[in-house]
């Protein structure tokens, strides 16, 4: 094929061969997945951001919630992700029980979160907190909290039914590191959207 | 990376996190002005999704047209969406006040 040939078929400044990305499709499907639920994130948070910037008044949160307590599932939540990008290093190695071992831990971080998330939802909604009203004045304070933490919630509930398939996986050896990875972009990315929800809902 | 290099690094980008997380918790209990509090806190949150999506999601490894594609399309639409949004919620506001 002749210079003009290849600038004529874009070939002259593709550099990216059969994989762009250089990575497998599983895992470009998973960051594409991954953009499209961060967006989703990012609509329930702007729509709490309007509705916040537009009230005259807003509960003052550490009236409403414990903080060190939101500061203890913040610190589960970063360590479990720890614990899981060390399985996914393990997996790398071919150490699938060490990678299992630290899969598990993960499992046990986001069912403490969970049980967390439990105890502070039974707190407010024993304080009358409902989805259409509150103790605390204004109506969408409280409907944005459930909303919003309950969707996260159901994020980390599937991430740990995930997470506990992908260990009995490895337990039975029908799963590698490429599995590991795919999961663990998944959990990075509930730890993600937790950092933006525990910033802009408990301390702004 | 080596393997034992690579456990070092997530340790200490969770030693990063887990300071930034306690700093953040630490500006509700000092008397600072809420534009001063407001700015270390979104940085705070800012750097805290840069350590994980850089080196938990090891969008750091990736190739550059990867991480453009996915971190510019994610930042350009929420920046889009927060831009057409807090201008208007500051005008409702005004208007509620009137």
């Amino acid at each position: 094929m002749t210079t003009s040939e290849h600038v004529a078929t874009g070939e002259a400044s593709w550099q990216g061969g059969a994989s762009p990305f250089g990575i497998s499709w599983q895992k470009l499907m998973m960051w594409f997945f991954l953009v499209t639920d961060a967006l989703l994130f990012a609509s329930f948070l702007a729509a709490y951001g309007f509705v916040r910037l537009a009230s005259p008044e807003w509960p003052i949160r550490s009236h409403v919630f414990s903080l060190p307590f939101i500061g203890l599932m913040t610190f589960v939540l970063i360590t479990s992700s720890a614990t899981m990008a060390t399985a996914v290093g393990a997996a790398q190695r071919n150490d699938l029980k060490l990678a299992r071992t630290f899969v598990l831990l993960t499992a046990i971080g986001g069912l403490f979160f969970l049980g967390c998330q439990a105890k502070e939802w039974t707190g407010l909604i024993l304080e009358g907190a409902r989805l259409t009203s509150n103790p605390w004045g204004v109506p969408a304070f409280a409907s944005f909290f459930f909303m919003i933490t309950g969707f996260h919630g159901t994020h980390v509930a599937i991430g740990v039914t995930v997470l506990l398939i992908l260990a009995a996986r490895l337990r039975k050896g029908t799963s590698n590191a490429a599995g590991v990875e795919l999961v663990d972009l998944y959990w990075h990315f509930v730890d993600l959207v937790w950092v933006f929800i525990f910033t802009c809902f408990y301390l702004i | 990376m080596t393997g034992l290099l690579r456990y070092r690094t997530y340790w200490i980008s969770w030693g990063i996190l887990l300071a930034l997380t306690v700093g953040m918790l630490f500006t509700e209990t000092v008397p600072l002005y809420r534009s001063v509090a407001l700015g270390l806190l979104i940085t705070a949150m800012l750097v805290k999704a840069g350590v994980i999506s850089a080196w938990f999601m090891h969008l750091r490894f990736e190739r550059a047209g990867l991480v453009l594609s996915i971190v510019g399309a994610t930042v350009l639409t929420a920046v889009a969406l927060f831009g057409l949004i807090v201008p208007d919620a500051i005008a409702a506001l005004r208007h509620a006040a009137q």
